[in-house]
C-alpha cells in the first residue's frame, strides 16, 4: 500500500487488479502521456478503454479477435485500434468474447466472436477488425452500448433500445427468437435510459425509473415474483423497489441496481457478490444493501462474480469473489468478501471509474490534493 | 521526471508505472494455500445440529500464527447440498534460513515414515453467532499429504478432501476443497535438509 500511489501525477492513472493479462496480472498502473480514460469496458478477459481524445484502447484475450486489432493473439497492454483513429470513439462495450463500439461520427462498429449473431451484421462469422452495422448510421445517436456473452443493446438519446445476438434464455427480450443477427428494438412502451446486459440476462430501467429484467431465470437474479418467472423472455418490471431506479448492472448470477439513496442486489451471492453478509447466498427479492445505506453511491459495475460500486466522495468499495485479487483489496491474501469492503488503496484517491470483468478489474483514479483524506476518515 | 521508474510502451502514449507491490506467488521461496470451500454430508450431525449455525475453516502450518491461517469470516453453515465458498488465499513465505525452525519441522513432515506425520491438518470449526453463548469448536478435520506432493512433484489445485468428526472418529462429515501450490518450495526444502 506505501507503494499505492508514489510518484503519481494529478492525472491519475488506470489500476488493474486481477487477471487483466497485462503485467502478467500483477497489480499494475498505467496512464496516458497526453490523454485520460473517459470510459471503460471489460469483458471476460479483454478490457477496452475509450479517452478523453477519442482513441479506443484495447488488451486482453483475443481468441475470437474481440480486440478489433487484426490477430488473434493475446495483447498484453493497452494497444490503440488505429483502424478507429480517423473517427473520434465515444462507447465501448466489452461482451464476453466480442467488443462494440460507438463513434462521434455516428458509427456502430463490431468484432470479436460472433457465434450468435452479436456483432449485428447479419450472418454468424467472428470478425478480427471493427466492422459497421450500418443499421444505425444516420439514424440514431447512441447513449450507450451494452454487451453480455453472446448479447448486444444499444441504447438511443431517445430511449429506443435496440437488441441482437443470443435469445435463447431470452436475455435480449424477444421472446420467440431463439437468437437475431442483425439489431432488433425491444418496446417497454415507454423510453428506456439505462441496459445492462450480464452473462445470461439482462436488465433495463425506463425513463421514470422503473427496473426491468429478462433472459435465465435460475438463482433469482431476475428479482421478479414466482408468478412472473414464466415471461422471463420478455421485459418485466421488478417488484419491490420502491424508489426510482436510475442505473443497473448484471453479472454472471446477480444483479444490482442503484436507486437515490440505496444500492438494491439480488440474485446468487455465493461469494459475496450481493454484499448481504454470511447468511444470504442467494435472494430473488430486490435488497438494499445495509452497509452502502450511510454512503451516497453514484456508480456501480458488476464482473461475473464481483461488484464494485463509487461513492460520490470518489471512495470505491467491492464485494464477492476475492480471488485473482480482482476486488483490489491485498497484494498476496485474497478471500472473499460479503459485505462492501472500502478499498484502502485508493484512499488517497478519487475514483471516477471502475469496470469489472470475469477476473479482473479495472479503476481510475486520480491524487486526492493533499490533505483532503482527513475529511474522508469520519 | 515525476515518473524516473516508468517505462514507456512501445506505442509512446501510453506511460506503465511500477506494480503496485508484486504478490508473490508459489515458488521455491513461497507456498500458497487456498481454502476454497465446504460441503456437508447430509448424515452429518453438524448439519442437523441447531447448535452449529456458521463455520470457518483454518489449518496449521509450521511457524505460521494460526490467526493468519484461518479464514477470516465464518460463512452461514451450508445446507445439505450446498457448497460455501471462502476462497481465502494465503502465501507463506519460507523462513529463508537453511536451518530456521519452520524449514526443519517442514523437513521432518516430508521424511516421516509414520503415517498421519506429513499431514497437513485443516480443521473446520464453529463460530457461535454474535450475542450467544459458547466458545469456537472444531467440528470437523481434514488432512492433505505433504509428503505426496513432494513426491509427485505436483501442486494440488482445487482437491477436494473427505472431513473427518475428529482425527480419532473418521466418519465422514463432509468435503473440504482445498489448493495447495508447494512442490517447488517442499522439493527445495527436502534436498537442502538431506
Ligand atoms: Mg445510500
Ligand atoms: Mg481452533
Amino acid at each position: 500500500t506505501k507503494e499505492f500511489g508514489y510518484i503519481l501525477k494529478e492525472s491519475g492513472a488506470v489500476f488493474t487488479f486481477g487477471k487483466s493479462k497485462f503485467a502478467e496480472n500483477i497489480p499494475t498502473k498505467f496512464w496516458f502521456k497526453n490523454d485520460k480514460p473517459l470510459y471503460i469496458s471489460c469483458g471476460d478477459e479483454h478490457t477496452a478503454i475509450v479517452t478523453g481524445n477519442g482513441k479506443l484502447y484495447m488488451f486482453g484475450s483475443n481468441n475470437w479477435g474481440q480486440l478489433g486489432l487484426g490477430t488473434k493473439n493475446t495483447i498484453n497492454k493497452p494497444t490503440c485500434v488505429k483502424a478507429l483513429k480517423p473517427e473520434k470513439v465515444k462507447l465501448a462495450a466489452c461482451g464476453r468474447n466480442h467488443t462494440l463500439v460507438y463513434t462521434e461520427q455516428g458509427h456502430v462498429y463490431a468484432a470479436g466472436g460472433n457465434s450468435e449473431g452479436q456483432l449485428g451484421l447479419g450472418d454468424t462469422e467472428e470478425r478480427s477488425t471493427f466492422r459497421l452495422i450500418s443499421f444505425f448510421t444516420n439514424q440514431y445517436k447512441i447513449k450507450q452500448l451494452a454487451a453480455g456473452s453472446y448479447t448486444s443493446a444499444a441504447l438511443t438519446e431517445d430511449g429506443q433500445l435496440f437488441v441482437w445476438g443470443d435469445n435463447s434464455e431470452g436475455q435480449i427480450g424477444l421472446a420467440g427468437e431463439a437468437s437475431v443477427c442483425v439489431p432488433c428494438q425491444v418496446d417497454v412502451g415507454k423510453p428506456v435510459s439505462w441496459i445492462s446486459c450480464g452473462y445470461y440476462h439482462s436488465a433495463l430501467v425506463t425513463r421514470d425509473g422503473e427496473l426491468y429484467t429478462f433472459g435465465e431465470p435460475e438463482n433469482g437474479k431476475l428479482g421478479l415474483l414466482p408468478e412472473q418467472l414464466k415471461n422471463n423472455r420478455v421485459p418485466q418490471p421488478v417488484p419491490g423497489i420502491l424508489e426510482r431506479v436510475n442505473k443497473v448492472a448484471c453479472g454472471g448470477g446477480h444483479t444490482v441496481a442503484l436507486t437515490e439513496t440505496d444500492v438494491y442486489t439480488f440474485g446468487l451471492g455465493q461469494y459475496g457478490q450481493l454484499g448481504h453478509g454470511t447468511f444470504i447466498f442467494e435472494t430473488s427479492v430486490p435488497k438494499a444493501v445495509e452497509y452502502l445505506k450511510k454512503h451516497k453511491i453514484c456508480n456501480i459495475a458488476c464482473g461475473e462474480n464481483h461488484t464494485a460500486v463509487i461513492a460520490d466522495n470518489g471512495l470505491m468499495f467491492t464485494f464477492g469473489d476475492g480471488r485473482h485479487g480482482k476486488l483490489g483489496l491485498g497484494e498476496e491474501n485474497f478471500t472473499n468478501q460479503f459485505i462492501p469492503t472500502l478499498c484502502s488503496n485508493f484512499l488517497r484517491f478519487t475514483v471516477y471509474l471502475v469496470a469489472c470483468g470475469g477476473c479482473h478489474m479495472l479503476v481510475f483514479a486520480t491524487p486526492r490534493p493533499n490533505g483532503s483524506e482527513e475529511i474522508l476518515k469520519n | 521526471a515525476l515518473d524516473s521508474d516508468a517505462q514507456t510502451t512501445d506505442s509512446d502514449e501510453i506511460v506503465v508505472g511500477t506494480h503496485l507491490g508484486s504478490p508473490p506467488k508459489a515458488s521455491a521461496e513461497g507456498i500458497r494455500i487456498e481454502i476454497v470451500s465446504l460441503r456437508l454430508h447430509p448424515a452429518a450431525e453438524v448439519l442437523a445440529s441447531e447448535h452449529v449455525q456458521q463455520l470457518y475453516v483454518e489449518f496449521h502450518f509450521p511457524g505460521v500464527p494460526l490467526a493468519e491461517t484461518e479464514t477470516p469470516l465464518s460463512l452461514r453453515k451450508p445446507q445439505s447440498g450446498e457448497e460455501i465458498y471462502f476462497h481465502f488465499s494465503k502465501v507463506i513465505l519460507l523462513d529463508p534460513e537453511a536451518v530456521s525452525t519452520q524449514r526443519k519441522r517442514l523437513f521432518s513432515m516430508l521424511q516421516a515414515e509414520v503415517a498421519g506425520q506429513n499431514w497437513l491438518q485443516f480443521v473446520v470449526g464453529r463460530e457461535p453467532l454474535p450475542g450467544t453463548r459458547g466458545e469456537c469448536e472444531d467440528v470437523g478435520f481434514a488432512y492433505l499429504d505433504l509428503r505426496e506432493i513432494l513426491l509427485s512433484g505436483s501442486d494440488v489445485l482445487e482437491q477436494e478432501l473427505e472431513a473427518v468428526v475428529s482425527p480419532q472418529d473418521h466418519s465422514a462429515i463432509g468435503r473440504l476443497t482445498v489448493s495447495v501450490e508447494a512442490a517447488a518450495a517442499l522439493r527445495d526444502i527436502y534436498w537442502e535438509g538431506r
